[in-house]
């Protein structure tokens, strides 16, 4: 990180871990433990660089990704923010209507 | 008489002969949002019964049949509370809720019972929750006594390292399995780390670190836990990108034996995986249900499936293989030609989810 200048306060303490010997903390995950720690590209694209090998239908593994928090870019975050989110449908294939967007809260 | 009564009397029934020496009968018991839990008779192609469970909050995750299969204790509440469902009667006969006013656990899948049914070994992540900020506490294994009812406390705590995701108590009930980044063993009663072998830190000779996907805590019939493990090696000419490959990881609950075997050039993805009771094979599911060789650790055959499961099971006798998780249906086929031969669709094709169907004998 020598080229680059921390923007704010977290970007500050990412870089006192640095200087401080922390780094090997910070990790790759390679298997899930909870909410933001997937890095997986999500459902654009399978290991093989296609499509075929993402779950099918894709309703058979939107709650299966929603109810761990596992790609919470892609579906909202169950554990904790939005938790009643699904509710009412407990059949994506079936209740995926009745799904709807969220917005961060203010 | 209802059918949910009708079918909790035939249970009964059934249950109440297996006490009196009858033969014994494999079911599977499984979840699905918001708050049901489902005993399947496989070989019937029926729901035994069903339940609810209370305060499930939308959230059916691990399930954990006690020694014997008479409780069921699932994960529920957003993966904050573990409830244990009595599977005769349906009632809540134990319960842990994690979180206390301040402070938020989570237990990300991770949780078993001893051997002797007394005790549950529970993978807590805490985090404090102050007027301003969070702060993410230590990780923690906490011990619930399972005759604590319905407001079971932590009779003893110790240290856990992060990122465990599955919890397999020994068969010999002084230890514990504890997979995460490594495969860790802890003694029951002390919490001391008895060992730690190498799953990150793997000695496969020619293997990138690898990538393991395991919540779904299966050890049954056979007392073998299995997983696919994926990595890759450099190709043949030496030159140009890696090669992925799939082993098997297995864990013998019994010996502590813990083995990877390629048995593959990753073709396909592979979620979970069980172990043959009667043959030298294991299964493996996703959007195709694989055979395993595990004789020559080869692929003996793969099918491709109606939608995608994330669970599988075996059998007893080895002669069916259930596939289970995501949606609304358990998936029945041959195993030894992998011919489908049934399914049995839930209530209401209420989703299954990240639940962990499991196969008890009564």
């Amino acid at each position: 990180m020598s080229g680059m200048k921390p923007a704010n306060q977290k970007a500050e303490l990412l870089l006192d871990a640095a200087q401080a010997g922390h780094v090997q903390e910070v990790v790759t995950m390679e298997s899930i433990a909870g909410c933001a720690t997937t890095f997986d590209p999500g459902w654009e694209v399978d290991p093989f660089g296609g499509i075929a090998s993402l779950c099918q239908p894709m309703e058979a593994d939107l709650y299966g990704c929603s109810d761990p928090c596992w790609w919470p870019a892609q579906v909202p975050d169950t554990l904790n923010t939005y938790p009643n989110w699904d509710a009412g449908a407990p059949s994506a294939q079936n209740d995926w209507r009745e799904l709807d967007a969220v917005f961060p809260k203010k | 008489m209802k059918a949910q009564e009708f079918a909790i009397f035939g249970l009964f029934l059934s249950l109440g002969a297996a006490a009196f020496g009858a033969t014994k009968h494999d079911y599977i018991v499984t979840g699905s949002k918001p708050d049901h839990l489902f005993v399947v008779d496989p070989a019937k192609r029926t729901i035994a019964s069903e339940f609810k469970i209370p305060g499930a909050n939308d959230f059916v995750g691990t399930i954990v049949p006690s020694p014997g299969g008479r409780i069921a204790y699932v994960l529920v509440n957003k993966m904050e509370s573990i409830a244990g469902i009595d599977l005769t009667t349906g009632k809540e006969v134990f319960r842990a809720d994690l979180s206390t006013p301040g402070e938020r656990v989570k237990c990300i899948f991770a949780f078993d019972v001893t051997p002797d049914g007394k005790e549950l070994i529970v993978y807590e992540l805490p985090v404090k929750l102050g007027l301003s900020e969070y702060k993410v506490e230590d990780t923690r294994f906490a011990v619930f006594d399972t005759r604590a009812g319905l407001h079971a406390e932590p009779v003893r705590e110790f240290p856990a390292p992060r990122r465990v995701h599955t919890i397999l108590a020994r068969k010999d009930g002084k230890s514990f399995f504890a997979i995460g980044f490594d495969l860790y063993e802890y003694d029951i009663a002390t919490g001391k780390r008895l060992g730690m072998r190498g799953i990150r830190h793997w000695d496969y000779p020619g293997h990138s670190i690898p990538d393991l996907l395991a919540f779904w805590p299966v050890s049954e019939p056979t007392g073998i836990f299995a997983s696919p493990v994926y990595s890759t090696v450099k190709p043949p000419s030496g030159h140009g990108a890696p090669v992925a490959k799939t082993a098997l990881m297995t864990l013998d609950l019994a010996t502590g034996k813990l083995a990877f075997h390629d048995f593959e050039t990753t073709s396909a993805l592979i979620f979970s995986a069980v172990m043959s009771p009667t043959k030298p094979e294991a299964f493996g599911v996703y959007s195709q249900l694989s055979k395993i060789d595990t004789g020559n650790y080869t692929l003996a055959r793969r099918v491709d499936l109606a939608h995608t499961y994330y669970a599988v099971l075996v059998s007893t006798d080895g002669k069916e293989v259930y596939t289970a998780g995501a949606m609304c249906d358990i998936g029945i086929f041959d195993a030894e030609t992998l011919a489908e031969k049934g399914d049995v669709r839930l209530t209401g094709c209420t989703d299954q989810s990240i639940t962990s169907p499991r196969l008890i004998r009564r």
